[in-house]
């Protein structure tokens, strides 16, 4: 293993020292790249209370690359599929090489926050947010204290 | 032995006297058993003995053990048999036993112990056939004694009227006769083959051999007769006849009633007799002679050495004698199954010494060394010979890492005890103080050239030798059984055997070394230099009474080879200047002749005149124009006497051909060095001779010194022919000769018997001083105590323009060879792949290297490649020019022109970056901003990032936005680099010096490789640290110094220039400048090739290597200029290497050592293509996964 760039190190040092509120993400012991990280349902969200396990992945191009990451746990949102993949546009074509794990990952909490049915990852889950919103919101409370607490 | 066979084996099956079955004689594998039909009428011709009668038993052995009187068998001679024992001074053997060693390897078996009269050797069981009739005769347990019907040469030495095939010949029969014919043949090719070499052979020896038969007869004291089987007799008939050995034996089994042919098994002991140890006639001139070993060929006396050697070996073999101790060469030996010595090997020593290999045309420098030759101007000798280093040669025996592991173990082993040697004291006219291990060495230099060998202890098995012990013997009655050996060893009764040369001893044989000189072979930088300068102060004169009279081999050696030119010589030399009558001490060999890489001449020259009391030592250049006559030179007396005279390899191999050339004319006036016999011979940096086949090791061999020494840190550089060579010059016997160093060192070696490697050993122990920097004194203390040296490898990643232009022409390279490969054509059009190769290594340092060759060598490569090059072509000159260009034109979405730089908007950021103490991070790399660049929209980033986030957005095809506020599309060229004045403190007044503003933009420079920029960025680094750092930049390519010249420059950092170009003067200014005190920084940049061997610069402490060499060795010798004696700070190593190129591949394979570095350096024409193509398999990745990182 070719030494890890300076950057990751730094931004590992800071996301075990100083993590971001209700966010967490430590490296894996047998690579450095790969982040196991959980994630608390934000206050006044379907997912309040439940706390969801994510991976993170960096990629050899990174920082040029975004990171890669997905759901563990199971919920239920209308742009996180039911592999666990997220729709999120930082991740994907307006990555900035200045954001970093940890703006991603508020970007993830931020997003349990405030689903976008109208940019849906797993239509199901948005056609229902759309047409019965309260419905789908209790099934998300439903997962959430199914599977992530 | 065909025919033995032949008639063996029917009459085997037929045979109904065949008292015990085949199967039951173990051992045997293919016993001849003579039938009736065959033994029948030889039976009936040979004579009765009629001394049969005569003949007493041993009586009962049992007090025999090793007294066993000879004349036991002493039977009275009758008409055609003779005693088995034979004393050495009888007369009637004098021929056969007067035998000289054939192959003078090994120390003279001194005095044998007077009581010593034979030692039992061992048993053996075999059948013999009767040749009596009748009951009675014998039964098991019966003695027998052994007899040889009289040696046929003795015969005609005796008798001129018998006929000179004896009785016995006429009636053997078959068996016997097409034994002899065997025999026979095998003579006559040796005959012929002498005759047809025409050797100065003894008279005696004539092409009509005497066959000599090969029967042995035995019998008992009641009559009985009978033969032993062809098969040991074919073995035992010499050895009896030259009273090697001596046999007893008695009978095991046999009928009861015998006829004719009956099989009798017979027990056979064997005694090595007294005679086996003396009869060995030293001929010592031979050490000396034997450098020519085409004059030497196998005389009679070598014969029966040799016959005598392969008949114990059988013996030996026979018996089931197996050593106590060996050594590896032997057993390497043994086992590949090669005959120690037989007559291909001797075929050997008929060639001529001299390369049978003729040089490879790769070997260039061959070629440019003999031009050199005509007198040219030194700086153009500095040229070549920088080249003369890489030879070509069999790739296959270039050693692997872990050989050259191995090696290292041996040095270290050679050399345990040498912490132990005694110190001397140089005079007093040597003024440098030594350090002890200087004095060690001085110590052992001096006793090397007395030829002391005392003063290092030398226990070491000659490796020629193998050590046995004598058996006890069997106390008669017991059951005979084979017993376990170990039991009958007994170690007071050692013997050694030395089965290359037939020999026996019976003292502990050490090899003889008496050159005079050595290889003083300890690490770079411990001052070699200053050890042999001290040697010279010790032995200034020649000591008279140590000097060889003029009739001894070192005199007569050259004299030998060349009669005609030494009268020749003399008596011109006197005609030519008839004026200045030569001292008559004019042929005592006198003076030192150093020579040495032209780079280190002049410090000879500036170090001998500093250790050296004024008056005590001169020295004198010798290269140029203004040779003058040697001979008066080195006979100038007071002022102007010279004691050393220093030139060069070029100049020396130029003086070599001229010699050759004229030495015979009659117009030949002499005065050359090879017209002197010097008193010392030193070559520095030795290892310059590592080709044996290169002109410029002949010239060094043919030299004439008493004494003579190789110094070089590395002896060995990649094969063990390199150290041959060295011992060739040494003219170290036996080692110096070609054949037995291959024969017993590479090919054994090659064939990975790591104890081959004992041989080494054994060599180096006898005739090397290696010391370590690492070694330790008697009291435990560092010998050497230099300052820690600290190596890094920075592993630096392309700059994505870069990367782009290497991978292009790796692509490329790789698609054409594998092209090539499956066409089958890759062989052919190999020098083309191997500039391939040096494009990729070139681009790895900078993309411009690259772009400067690539017109012409596209156009050899297009015809090459497929239709689709042409489109390539552009495409690369498309990225050159982007990347020199700064991207100007190629973007179709460039609208605007922002070559101007908004006024307003470069104050507000002027002011901002003014304000700024501290390098700002990127937000891309956190790390310091490193080439900072300024984006339209005020951010900033280092320079790499920037263009590497706008290339990935590219290859993405998405427009690249800021990465810290996407604004955008950014491009290349609406980058601004921001360059920092550098707050110079000036070194007089310790004041900062004002300026302009900090800061200034520009226009990017993208023209800058990754590690050009490293270096920058890391040398300004270091003048923070120390305003007056002085470093040493090495590369191999000197268009890549070229550039990195123009930077620096650019960068207001002052340099100096060393490369192969220069002439020596201008060498020795640049490296004078290059010690001066000065207040800057100061940088010089050095050709690897022409700076990386010999050079002291111990004034920089910093080294930088900017490309990855083939060869570990070389970087590491150009590392050692400044890690040496005489530096006294701490030494810092930086190499770069770019990732995911074929720098890494290489440093793979230049640990490996294969045949790929040898093709590379030699320039293309490698013998072994097929290696080679495996290895730039490896260099492409094409035959494995690229596991990056092991290799860092």
């Amino acid at each position: 293993m070719s030494g890890l760039p300076k950057r990751i190190l730094k931004e590992t040092e800071r996301l075990m020292a100083d993590s971001p509120p209700g966010i967490s993400a430590a490296p894996k012991d047998d690579n450095l790249r790969h982040f196991d990280v959980t994630v608390a349902g934000p206050e006044s969200s379907p997912y309040e209370g439940g706390v969801f396990k994510l991976e993170l992945f960096l990629p050899e191009e990174y920082p040029m690359n975004p990171p890669k990451v997905r759901f563990l746990t199971k919920i239920y949102h209308p742009n996180i599929d039911k592999l666990g993949r997220i729709c999120l546009d930082i991740l994907k074509d307006k990555w900035s090489p200045a954001l970093q794990i940890r703006t991603v990952l508020l970007s993830i909490q931020a997003l349990l926050g405030a689903p976008n049915p109208d940019d849906p990852l797993a239509n199901d889950v948005a056609q229902n947010w759309k047409e019965n919103q309260s419905a789908a919101i209790a099934q998300a409370r439903e997962w959430t204290r199914q599977y992530a607490q | 032995m065909d025919i033995d066979e032949e008639s063996s084996i029917p009459s085997k099956r037929s045979s109904p006297d065949l008292f015990f079955p085949v199967s039951d004689s173990e051992e045997e594998e293919d016993v001849i058993i003579a039938s009736g039909a065959l033994a029948g009428p030889s039976s009936s011709a040979i004579n009765p003995p009629s001394t049969a009668t005569s003949t007493r038993t041993n009586g009962n052995s049992n007090n025999r053990k090793t007294q066993q009187s000879q004349e036991v068998f002493g039977s009275q001679n009758s008409d055609d048999i003779v005693p088995l024992d034979i004393k050495p001074t009888s007369s009637n053997i004098a021929g056969p036993s007067r035998i000289k060693r054939n192959l003078s390897s090994s120390p003279p078996p001194s005095a044998i112990p007077n009581d010593f009269d034979q030692g039992y050797l061992g048993e053996f069981v075999c059948e013999g056939w009767s040749l009596s009739k009748g009951k009675g005769y014998c039964s098991p347990g019966s003695k027998v004694v052994f007899e040889r019907p009289k040696p046929k040469s003795q015969v005609e030495e005796k008798s001129t009227i018998r006929d000179t095939k004896g009785p016995a010949r006429l009636v053997n029969g078959k068996v016997v006769g097409a034994k002899g014919k065997v025999i026979g043949g095998k003579q006559v090719t040796l005959g012929s083959m002498m005759s047809k070499k025409s050797s100065p052979a003894p008279p005696k020896k004539t092409t009509g051999k005497p066959v000599v038969d090969s029967i042995i007869r035995f019998r008992n004291d009641r009559g009985f007769v009978g033969r032993l089987s062809v098969q040991e007799a074919g073995f035992l008939t010499h050895l009896l006849d030259t009273g090697v050995i001596s046999l007893t034996g008695h009978v095991i089994d046999c009928p009861l009633s015998l006829s004719t042919g009956s099989t009798i098994l017979l027990n056979v002991k064997v005694f090595l007799a007294r005679k086996a140890f003396e009869n060995v006639e030293k001929k010592d001139e031979r050490k000396e002679e034997g450098t020519f070993w085409q004059e030497q060929k196998e005389t009679t006396e070598e014969e029966a050495m040799r016959r005598r050697k392969d008949a114990l070996g059988a013996l030996f073999s026979r018996i089931g004698v197996k050593p106590i101790r060996s050594n590896a060469l032997l057993l390497a030996q043994k086992k590949n199954g090669a005959a120690v010595i037989n007559e291909t090997s001797l075929q050997h020593f008929s060639d001529s010494p001299k390369p049978k290999r003729s040089p490879s045309p790769s070997k260039g420098s061959n070629g440019t060394a003999s031009e050199k030759g005509k007198g040219k101007a030194s700086a153009a000798n500095s040229d070549n010979e920088e080249e003369e280093d890489e030879d070509s040669g069999d790739e296959a025996e270039k050693l692997d890492e872990k050989q050259m592991n191995e090696i290292d173990a041996i040095y270290a082993k050679a050399q345990q005890g040498d912490n132990r040697l005694e110190e001397s004291d140089p005079p007093e006219s040597f003024l440098y103080t030594l350090r002890p291990y200087q004095k060690q060495a001085l110590t052992w230099m001096s006793a090397r050239e007395k030829g002391d060998e005392s003063i290092r202890d030398n226990q070491s098995l000659h490796p020629l030798w193998e050590e046995y012990a004598f058996k006890k013997e069997h106390v008669e009655g017991q059951p005979i059984e084979i017993e376990d050996e170990d039991d009958f060893v007994d170690p007071s009764r050692k013997f050694y055997w030395n089965p290359y040369s037939g020999e026996l001893s019976l003292t502990f044989p050490t090899s003889n070394t008496r050159a005079k000189g050595g290889i003083l072979a300890d690490a770079m930088g411990m001052g070699k230099t200053c050890m042999m300068a001290s040697l010279i102060h010790v032995n200034i004169d020649p000591d008279i009474s140590s000097t060889p009279p003029p009739t001894t081999a070192e005199d007569e050696e050259p004299a030998l080879k060349r009669p005609k030119f030494k009268q020749v010589t003399l008596s011109n030399q006197w005609r030519a200047i008839p004026t200045i009558p030569k001292p008559t001490n004019a042929n005592i060999p006198r003076g030192t002749l150093v020579v040495c890489p032209v780079s280190l001449a002049s410090q000879w020259h500036d170090e001998l005149g500093k250790m050296s009391e004024k008056g005590t030592i001169t020295s004198f250049m010798w290269y140029g124009n203004d040779r003058i006559d040697i001979d008066r030179l080195l006979s100038q007396e007071g002022k102007k006497k010279v004691d050393v005279i220093i030139t060069s390899y070029g100049t020396l191999a130029s003086e070599y051909q001229k010699w050759k050339k004229n030495k015979d004319k009659a117009t030949y006036e002499g005065g050359s060095l090879y017209d002197h016999e010097f008193l010392r011979i030193v070559l520095d940096e030795a290892h310059n001779i590592k080709n044996r086949t290169a002109q410029v090791s002949k010239a060094c061999y043919e030299i004439k010194g008493q004494r003579r020494w190789a110094l070089t840190g590395t002896p060995i550089v990649n094969r063990l022919d390199d150290l041959y060579s060295l011992l060739h010059f040494l003219r170290l016997e036996p080692w110096g000769h070609y054949s037995f160093f291959r024969s017993f060192v590479t090919v054994p070696f090659l064939n990975q018997d790591p104890k081959a490697l004992n041989v080494v050993q054994y060599i180096l122990e006898s005739c090397l001083l290696r010391r370590e920097k690492t070694m330790r004194d008697k009291d435990g203390k560092l010998i050497v105590d230099l300052p820690p040296k600290t190596v890094d490898i920075q592993v630096l990643d392309f700059s994505r323009p870069e990367r782009q232009i290497y991978k292009h022409l790796e692509d490329r390279a790789k698609r054409r060879f594998i092209q090539l490969d499956a066409e089958g054509r890759a062989m052919s059009n190999y020098t083309s792949i191997l500039a391939m190769l040096m494009k990729l290594r070139q681009c790895v340092d900078h993309p411009l290297l690259v772009l400067g060759k690539s017109t012409e060598d596209d156009e050899s490569t297009d015809k090459l490649l497929d239709a689709e090059t042409g489109d390539e072509k552009e495409n690369l000159k498309d990225l050159i020019a982007l990347y020199a260009g700064g991207a100007k034109a190629t973007h179709k979405t460039n609208g605007e022109d922002v070559e101007e730089v908004d006024h307003a908007f470069a104050e507000r950021v002027l002011k901002e970056l003014g304000e700024q103490e501290t390098t700002p991070i990127c937000d891309i790399c956190s790390n310091e901003m490193f080439d900072e660049v300024l984006l339209p929209c005020y951010h900033r980033c280092c320079q790499d990032c920037i263009v590497n986030w706008i290339g990935t957005c590219e290859d993405q095809n998405k427009p690249a936005l800021c990465p810290s506020c996407s604004k955008g599309p950014i491009k290349l060229s609406d980058l601004r680099s921001i360059q920092r004045k550098r707050k110079r403190v000036n070194p007089l007044t310790g004041i900062h010096e004002e300026g302009e503003p900090g800061v200034t933009l520009g226009k990017v420079d993208l023209v800058q490789s990754t590690k050009l920029r490293a270096l920058v960025r890391k040398l300004d680094a270091m003048r923070q640290d120390d305003p007056e750092v002085k470093t040493l930049v090495f590369s191999q390519f000197t268009s890549f110094l070229d550039l990195i010249e123009t930077t620096l420059t650019k960068e207001g950092v002052k340099w100096l220039r060393f490369d192969g170009s220069m002439s020596q003067a201008q060498r020795a200014a640049t490296i004078e400048e290059f010690g001066k005190k000065t207040k800057e920084p100061l940088v010089l940049l050095i050709s690897l090739k022409a700076g990386g061997v010999g050079l002291n610069l111990t004034m920089a402490n910093h080294v930088f290597m900017m490309d990855t060499w083939w060869n570990e060795a070389i970087e590491q010798q150009a590392i050692d200029r400044v890690h040496r004696l005489g530096q006294n700070k701490h030494v810092y190593v930086t190499r770069y290497i770019i990732k995911e190129t074929v720098e890494k591949r290489i440093m793979k394979i230049q640990r490996s050592k294969t045949a790929l570095v040898n093709a590379s350096l030699s320039g293309g024409a490698s013998k072994d293509k097929g290696a080679s193509l495996a290895d730039i398999k490896k260099i492409f990745g094409l035959d494995e996964d690229d596991s990056e990182d092991e290799v860092y």
